[in-house]
């Protein structure tokens, strides 16, 4: 999704529509975030003893998986961009190798919050135990549902690819999809340190 | 100067790196009130290579760059605020 040139490009890449619904994400995490962290000024207490009972661990697993996984839909935007008439054939299977890699980690994932989040209501914790776990889940169970909406996308590109859809003139599709991905990674990078790390 | 086609090898290793350094931190229970300015830092640093090198928005028009951007900004800001400004 990179290039060389200095020239800037008019618009973002994939559809714009794409962006509206990013910006509005975004704004949304925001509200979240913040009020994260301002409910914590009023019982600090609470937040950091409710807190030494999530896993690092794992968000610390999950947040490589993402990383790894956005890293493996920009080496697909790549191999797409990067073909010619001749090639397109041989991109659009590169691009499904990386697309299929980044579907295994966004499904790996997914499977460990899945025992994250039993671990958890197997404690008895649910969203009234305190404003912790409330805002620790309305934040990881509403990202959950991005992923997996994310998932469903990059499956449907993935498909697009086996079919050789994509073509030089024609990627706009994958560069949406792909712009979606990676907001669903970076809210996980804000969401690892605030709610896991930083107390 | 490595191509910028493959920066994002080096961004996603510094992404891991990065990561790995939150992690530790965490780990070893070293979070106290001068490492939250650190790994808000880190974090920002973070997200400002995804928006650029993953979401490609570092050679977009500048109008569209600033939005997350300025999001990001005023998001740590916010965070930092709420650790930092006393009740």
């Amino acid at each position: 999704m990179t290039k060389s040139s200095n020239i800037k490009e008019p618009h973002p890449p994939g559809d714009f529509a794409i962006w509206i619904i990013i910006y509005v994400e975004l704004l949304t995490f925001a509200l979240l975030f913040t009020g994260y962290a301002f409910s914590r000024r009023a019982d600090v207490e609470v937040f950091n003893a409710s807190q030494l009972l999530l896993s690092q661990t794992s968000g610390f697993i999950n947040t490589l998986i993402l990383i790894t996984s956005s890293y493996f839909v920009v080496k697909a935007v790549q191999s797409i961009k990067d073909m010619t008439e001749q090639t397109a054939k041989s991109a659009n299977s590169s691009a499904a190798k990386w697309l299929l890699s980044a579907i295994f980690l966004g499904f790996l994932f997914l499977v460990i919050k899945v025992f994250e989040f039993s671990h958890i209501f197997g404690m008895g914790i649910h969203l009234s135990t305190n404003t912790f776990f409330m805002f620790y889940l309305l934040l990881t169970l509403f990202h959950f549902m991005h992923v997996m909406l994310g998932l469903i996308i990059l499956w449907n590109i993935y498909q697009k690819t086996k079919r050789v859809g994509y073509t030089v003139d024609d990627y706009s599709g994958m560069e949406t999809g792909a712009s979606y991905w990676h907001l669903v990674d970076l809210l996980w990078i804000i969401l690892f340190p605030l709610i896991y790390i930083i107390r | 100067m490595p191509n910028l086609k493959n920066i994002v090898e080096i961004v996603w290793l510094i992404l891991v790196l990065l990561t790995l350094f939150t992690f530790l931190l965490g780990l070893f229970n070293t979070i106290n009130t001068s490492i939250v300015a650190v790994l808000l830092i880190s974090t920002f640093i973070k997200a400002q290579l995804l928006i650029d090198y993953f979401m490609g928005l570092k050679n977009v028009r500048l109008r569209y760059r600033i939005i997350p951007s300025f999001w990001l900004f005023i998001v740590i800001s916010l965070i930092a605020t709420a650790y930092y400004y006393p009740i």
